[in-house]
């Protein structure tokens, strides 16, 4: 059947060439069947992971979201750029005096929460709210793609694109810092706990600050509405939890759904209770941590597995 | 190739609530194009989503090519799937989508992409595909919703009212399109519609579903096969061609500005040649008309 379309598409269009005087040539092959490689959930997976994060930096789509992305990066990144500024401004005069004291790593993430706020709360809900909005999810869900598929493939990839900005403002401070030093080796040599330290915290800030906007995009088709939400619960909740702070006990302080991934970054810095008081439990704020991690995964999870069906 | 039907309902029930959009049908579906006909609320829906595994049943078995998707989601795989309702992304090109949609079925990427531009042409999108989607028309937005149920070659590909929403001449286009991915492409297709004209130009079976149980199915040309109704058009002379015709036997009655003649075989013609002689009607048409299937159904109630 194709070899005859294309014997004749090819006659056709080689008798047209020989009259004009040219050697071009159109086959047309019809309609040719796939015999390819077919490699299932596997490739649907990463189809999907691959789609998440050119959605992130806005790939195939208009200037904005990716001058966004540029934006989001230059922020999360500015922090780090300001302590070099200031380190480097006071290295040839021996080092900065005391008299000023310059936030480290361990309280990059503190600095930086707002923009990962911003940053979650518009970025999250291009990836979920879209596909419902649009549709588009009932095509996956036809393919060879369960639920925990598609939400898996979607929390990994702005997990990825999360860690990469946590990451890059991080690594940015580190070398800074450490090229600032009068003695880099000895900076190195003292303080290379730092590095492991600054990943560990960073993945644990990540997940929440993954999780918690998913679950919220979840739950509205309106990325508009989404983002309102994803910040709505994170300043509500600090709100409260600062009201209640005043006149009942520490513990509604783990009501704050910004300052869980803080104490974690705390604990892993070892500076837990400088800042925030020993009021908590190590124990109990990581039990915490776990909470508000594995709740909201759950919740994103049950409301597409309900979609799937 | 498998032994095993195209697709096959084994006595599939489906309850919502204690309503049953599909009461334990069974039937069977080959390869080639299978209309799946009936009013609004009968089932058919419910019964592409039972095959696609988007729904669980009640009770009994929807399986392709032997195999439950609800229980497998890789039978996806060899499935196409066009809905209804909206399903496009409007801020991406045909192009770029098909291509996603591709990997989604699990082409590898380069393949995929390669599909994406052969499908779209098919579908008659050339340069449009480049464009993002939210710009398209109807027409144009109902060929891609097609291309992407098609883009991974599958064995089978559903098709929820394609022509809906078209005008005449884009609801033709679709239909050609449909009759080309059956009989030219060589994917099967099942074309759910309340529309008996779809079904009648571009369908070989039909199953008709009514109430959630199956009223009717087979082959289309069985069913509109050449009628034993003769219809005559004549110029002047009608009543006195009807009682020509009534005195030699026939059963002949007036049908709008035609005759028809029932229960006419060989033998038949010779008298209606009479009396046409004797009525002396001029004739202008005579021949057996295929009776449409709305007419067929229409007549069984």
């Amino acid at each position: 059947m194709n070899g005859g379309n294309a014997a004749g598409a090819a006659g056709a269009a080689g008798a047209a060439g020989a009259a004009g005087g040219g050697d071009g040539r159109v086959f047309d092959l019809g309609y040719r069947r796939y015999a390819g490689a077919r490699e299932g959930r596997a490739r649907a997976r990463r189809a999907l992971f691959i789609n998440g994060v050119r959605t992130c930096f806005g790939l195939g789509r208009g200037a904005w979201p990716k001058a966004l992305m540029v934006l989001f990066f230059g922020a999360a990144m500015a922090p780090a750029a300001v302590l070099i500024a200031v380190g480097g401004l006071f290295s040839d005069l021996g080092g900065v005096p005391d008299i000023i004291d310059l936030p480290g790593a361990d309280e990059y993430y503190r600095n930086v929460s707002p923009v990962l706020l911003i940053f979650a709360a518009i970025i999250a809900p291009e990836l979920l709210c879209p596909d419902r909005r649009e549709g588009v999810i009932h095509l996956y869900f036809a393919r060879p793609l369960t639920a925990a598929d598609y939400v898996i493939g979607r929390w990994t990839a702005f997990f990825a694109v999360s860690l990469a900005l946590i990451y890059s403002g991080q690594a940015l401070l580190l070398a800074g810092l450490t090229m600032a030093a009068p003695e880099p080796l000895e900076y190195l040599r003292e303080n290379w706990l730092d590095f492991p330290r600054s990943l560990l915290a960073g993945a644990a800030v990540a997940v929440i600050t993954t999780t918690i906007p998913l679950a919220v995009s979840a739950f509205t088709p309106r990325r508009a509405y989404a983002s309102v939400a994803v910040i709505g619960a994170f300043t509500l909740t600090l709100i409260i939890a600062g009201a209640l702070d005043e006149t009942l006990s520490p513990w509604s302080r783990l009501i704050d759904a910004g300052s869980v991934q803080v104490y974690v970054n705390d604990i892993i810095f070892g500076t837990y209770g400088d800042s925030f008081g020993d009021k908590l439990p190590t124990a109990a704020a990581l039990a915490w941590y776990a909470v508000v991690a594995v709740v909201p995964a759950g919740l994103l999870w049950n409301r597409y597995r309900r979609l799937a069906e | 190739m498998s032994s095993a039907p195209l697709l096959e309902a084994r006595e599939l029930r489906k309850n919502y609530r204690n309503v049953a959009a599909l009461d334990g049908v069974s039937f069977t579906v080959e390869r080639g194009i299978t209309g799946l006909l009936g009013p609004n609320g009968a089932g058919k829906s419910t019964a592409i989503k039972l095959f696609l595994g988007l729904l669980t049943p009640t009770s009994g078995e929807a399986l392709v090519l032997g195999e439950s998707a609800s229980g497998n989601v890789e039978v996806r795989a060899r499935m196409g799937y066009m809905p209804e309702h909206d399903c496009l992304p409007s801020g991406v090109s045909a192009s770029e989508f098909l291509a996603h949609m591709g990997q989604i079925s699990g082409l590898p990427p380069d393949a995929a992409r390669s599909r994406a531009a052969d499908t779209l042409r098919h579908v008659a999108l050339d340069e449009e595909r480049y464009r993002p989607i939210g710009e398209y028309s109807t027409g144009m937005i109902q060929r891609v919703k097609l291309a992407q149920a098609l883009v991974h070659d599958p064995a089978v590909v559903f098709l929820d009212e394609p022509t809906a929403g078209l005008d005449p001449v884009g609801r033709e286009e679709m239909l050609a399109l449909i009759r080309r991915a059956g009989r030219e492409f060589g994917v099967s297709v099942v074309l759910s519609t309340h529309l008996m004209g779809d079904v009648e130009t571009t369908c070989d079976r039909i199953i008709v579903l009514e109430g959630g149980r199956v009223s009717e199915s087979g082959e289309v040309a069985g069913f509109t096969a050449e009628s034993e109704t003769v219809f005559i058009d004549v110029d002047g002379g009608a009543d006195a061609l009807v009682a020509a015709l009534s005195e030699r036997g026939l059963a002949a009655a007036m049908d709008g500005g035609s005759i028809a003649v029932q229960d006419v075989g060989d033998a038949e013609y010779d008298h209606i040649r009479d009396a046409l002689a004797d009525a002396g009607a001029r004739l202008r048409r005579l021949g057996p008309r295929r009776r449409r299937l709305a007419e067929i159904f229409r007549s069984r109630r």
